[in-house]
């Protein structure tokens, strides 16, 4: 279900005022936990139970940490085998109930239905690995379960497929006659192998729970129903922004206050996103996947031009939809984050990642970066934990090689404008416009990657915009006047003039033109381009 | 571990600025419900349309409704209106050629009889187009084609269960009675819903069919000619320059249609023979259960309505297969004769003058006309105050 559909109006004014009708009661978040279900269900009502999976491994398995103490040392492996006693109850009958599941789901994967063996293998090793935990009575092994489970999750459904065609490449190219199997193949029941909406947004906000509790960051959740609404919370579920337990989880506790001001704020940030996503980024992308889809036919002009307007579309479409998530969030009295600020008015690529996808980028900075030292041990350690986020980054956003050298790139560039801004003349002579313009060509040149086909084409991109001849773009003049107004005002909200912006005539005449323009230029649907991530 | 708080987040941050307080809000929505609400009636009054005699909504305006509820609110109210499919437009003639210029011919005077058939326009989209688009129609003299060519096979008759792209979807039950074929997902329908129910949205849809092609004003930037790559002579031009507030005419010269044209040639010289119909039965059949329903709606509005069932070309159907379209036929008219609606069956014009199942050429309109006129029940309905 899309937010720019008027299913999802339906969906809506149904689920707003049935949450408010059970305000008193405590059936608010089963009604939420049963909107998002149906929300995320509309798509594909099987991977649900991947949903619910996710959710319930890491509910359990937070609550087993929740039973190792803390501060207790290590117990030596020895030591534990010798006298295998549990002081815990729950510990003792995780134990039974993962090891007796070990031997059943390793009994079914040998000998069971071959269509689910590799489903129960996989499910050998997390109960197996669940065991040595409550065996251990081992947090650390706990939160390497999570860890092991929503990346095994990920890497199936998300990056199977590469891995294999790279692996049978490898392996014919050493002459050695075996091949990878289909994922598709290893699907139980025979049923369709395709990527889940949103599989990498919900896996990472259950991990960082899982996170998040290990390091004593967040209590634990007691209650399932309000942990499971928490993850599949349908307003942040397909595209983020990815919320930490500490900052959404404690939103549940109580019904909350909506004020007025919520409303009025949900709905604006509501018809902005709407506005980006219906009247901006589906125009934009007409021109972009002109020019993409037969790089071969256009010259330099388009294919720049091309990768402009793909800059701008990925940013309406992606902030569009987080500014909708956060209106519907907020028209029922939740917040989430920031994801985006202007991001296109950085003056520098590690002030871009400050602004564009921050959600992403702080969880990578507090679950990858700094537990890999951040840039606590040295220059050349802090760029080698820097390029190692940024790979990780990259493949986060898709299986492709294209996604890796876009993040490597992102990494280089960071790295560069670090050491730049360490030169006085660069820090305090350089125009701030200059640095603006700078870095967004740079990024528009990284997203040269992020949007090609294949390598092939990012290159041929790249090669053709360099040596084919300056013939006529064909840009609708339309379509540059609304990218070059959106970038001046955004210019002006970051500058003297923006008190003039904040004004209530010019609020209320752009929330007339929005209205407006959506009525009378509409381009038509289209899903987010963050969904297949 | 201390019992966990509720979230000290209690406000939400904004970039740029557009963020509108309630007495914002209410204010936008004054604006754009004003605005929104006013421009189509404004629009009518400030748009040319020019009709006259024997005028009917050209060819490309086919799937514009606002243009023709327009066209409905300005007929006179002694006006006869003809409605139906292709076959009350004339798909193979010219203006001058069809059934109701005949009727203003026999009558002897232009402008008793108007032309309001539309173009591909099934039983099912007809019901929709009447109920949303034709409030103008009430207490009127109506004459309601009924063409059993949607009868003539489950596709024809969207009771297929294989899904059918189909004209006019936008008109047909979103909902219910379900259209088996009819597989567009919920937002569409509820979009079609909509547009019915916002005249606004219809009007949108005007002005993208009057000076858009079809197309919102940003695809019309889009809009891609030939070439390789191909032009697109759209990019650089003002979209603002293209609203002229005049309707757009048929074109004088209409190489489609007409006796000049090549199409315009009767059914046996196509080389096509004849056909066996995979009739639908009548009470399987969801175009008869629109007819049906939409018969009772026009009666329900106060309209005098007259049914002239066909004719339908018999002389192209297989022997065997004319039985059960007799069948058919006899049982639309039985269910006329029950509920005491008008009706003419006219017998089947001669065959040279049909140019396809369901279609007459110039003088097959002019011969059904003056048949008409013969008709009791056609001088009985016309006389009826």
């Amino acid at each position: 279900m899309l937010f720019h559909t008027w299913t999802f109006f339906v969906f809506l004014f149904v689920v707003v005022p049935g949450f408010l009708l059970l305000r008193k009661t405590r059936l608010w978040i089963p009604w939420l936990l049963l909107a998002s279900y149906v929300f995320y269900g509309w798509w594909n009502p099987y991977y649900l139970i991947l949903v619910a999976y996710s959710t319930a491994l890491d509910f359990i398995l937070v609550a087993l940490m929740d039973h190792c103490p803390r501060d207790r040392p290590a117990i030596p492996l020895r030591e534990r085998v010798a006298h295998p006693r549990f002081d815990d109850t729950v510990l003792k009958v995780a134990f039974i109930v993962s090891a007796v599941g070990t031997l059943g789901f390793l009994g079914m994967a040998v000998a069971g239905l071959p269509t689910l063996r590799p489903t129960m293998a996989v499910l050998t090793l997390i109960f197996g690995l669940m065991a040595v935990g409550a065996f251990f009575a081992s947090r650390a092994v706990w939160l390497g379960v999570s860890i092991v489970n929503n990346l095994a999750i990920l890497l199936f459904f998300k990056y199977a497929q590469f891995l294999v065609e790279n692996g049978n490449a490898l392996l014919a190219r050493l002459h050695v006659h075996a091949t990878l199997p289909d994922p598709a193949s290893l699907m139980p029941f025979g049923a369709a192998y395709v990527l889940p909406v949103g599989i990498s947004f919900f896996t990472f906000q259950s991990m960082s729970y899982s996170i998040d509790f290990y390091r004593g960051r967040v209590h634990r959740e007691r209650d399932f129903i309000r942990f499971a609404a928490f993850v599949s919370f349908f307003p942040q579920l397909m595209a983020g922004p990815i919320e930490r337990a500490s900052h959404l989880l404690p939103q549940f506790y109580e019904f909350p206050k909506i004020t007025s001001r919520d409303v009025t704020d949900g709905l604006s940030l509501f018809l902005v996103g709407l506005f980006k996503k219906l009247a901006l980024a589906n125009y934009l992308s007409y021109y972009v996947e002109r020019v993409y889809d037969n790089p071969k036919a256009y010259g330099a002009p388009a294919l720049i031009l091309g990768t402009v307007a793909f800059a701008w579309q990925i940013f309406f479409d992606f902030s569009g939809y987080t500014d909708m998530a956060r209106g519907i969030a907020k028209l029922m009295g939740f917040n989430l984050m920031l994801n985006f600020n202007n991001p296109y008015l950085a003056t520098g690529l590690g002030e871009f990642w400050s602004r564009w996808h921050i959600s992403l980028s702080t969880w990578f900075r507090d679950y990858l970066y700094i537990p890999l030292g951040g840039n606590k041990e040295g220059t050349f350690k802090m760029y080698r934990n820097l390029f190692i986020t940024f790979f990780v980054s990259g493949i986060w956003h898709g299986a492709n090689w294209t996604f890796v050298i876009w993040g490597l790139l992102h990494a280089f560039g960071v790295m560069v404008t670090r050491e730049l801004e360490h030169s006085a003349f660069y820090r305090d002579r350089v125009p701030r416009l200059l640095k603006q313009l700078g870095v967004f060509a740079f990024v528009c040149f990284a997203w040269i990657f992020f949007r090609a086909g294949s390598m092939a084409d990012a290159l041929l991109i790249i090669q053709r915009i360099f040596t084919a001849g300056w013939t006529d773009p064909q840009m609708p003049l339309l379509m540059l006047a609304i990218i070059a107004v959106i970038w001046l005002y955004q210019m002006a909200y970051e500058s003297t003039l923006r008190p003039v912006l904040q004004t209530g005539y010019v609020r209320v005449g752009l929330g007339v033109l929005m209205i407006l323009y959506m009525f009378l230029c509409s381009s038509g649907g289209g899903a987010f381009i963050y969904f297949q991530f | 571990m201390n019992p966990p708080q509720k979230s000290p987040v209690t406000d939400t941050p904004f970039v740029n600025e557009m963020r509108l307080n309630a007495r914002q809000w209410r204010l936008v929505a004054g604006i754009v419900v004003v605005l929104l609400g006013f421009t189509p009636w404004v629009w009518k009054k400030v748009e040319r349309f020019d009709t006259g005699p024997d005028y009917r909504i050209p060819y490309s305006l086919s799937k514009d409704y606002w243009l023709y509820e327009r066209r409905l609110q300005e007929l006179p109210a002694t006006n006869a209106v003809l409605i139906g499919d292709s076959v009350i437009w004339g798909e193979y003639v010219l203006p001058d050629g069809t059934l109701s210029h005949f009727l203003n011919q026999e009558a002897g005077r232009p402008d008793v009889f108007v032309n309001a058939g539309v173009n591909g326009l099934f039983p099912l989209a007809l019901e929709g187009l009447v109920e949303h688009y034709g409030g103008a129609l009430h207490h009127r003299k109506i004459i309601l084609n009924c063409n059993l060519l949607w009868l003539s096979s489950p596709k024809a008759d969207l009771s297929t269960q294989k899904e059918e792209r189909f004209n006019h979807s936008r008109l047909v039950p979103q909902f219910t009675p379900r259209i088996p074929c009819y597989r567009a997902d919920a937002s569409e329908r509820l979009s079609a819903l909509m547009e019915r129910n916002l005249p606004v949205l219809s009007w949108v849809n005007h002005l993208q069919n009057t000076a858009f092609n079809q197309r919102s004003i940003p695809d019309w930037t889009l809009e891609q000619g030939t070439g390789e790559p191909p032009a697109h002579p759209n990019a650089y031009k003002n979209p603002l320059a293209q609203i002229n507030l005049q309707v757009p005419t048929a074109p004088a010269q209409d190489s489609e249609r007409g006796p000049a044209s090549a199409r315009h040639k009767p059914w046996a010289t196509t080389g096509e023979g004849t056909t066996r119909f995979e009739w639908v039965p009548l009470d399987a059949s969801l175009q008869w259960a629109a007819f049906q329903r939409l018969a009772q709606l026009l009666r329900a509005r106060g309209n005098t309505v007259l049914v002239i069932v066909g004719p339908f070309n018999e002389h192209m159907m297989a022997p065997e297969n004319r039985t059960t379209y007799r069948l058919l036929r006899d049982g639309v008219a039985a269910w006329l004769k029950d509920n005491q609606i008008a009706y003419v069956v006219p017998e089947p014009l001669p065959s040279p003058l049909y140019a396809d199942a369901s279609h007459p050429l110039t003088e097959g309109y002019r011969e059904l006309a003056q048949r008409l006129r013969k008709e009791s029940a056609f001088t009985n309905w016309l006389s009826t105050p």
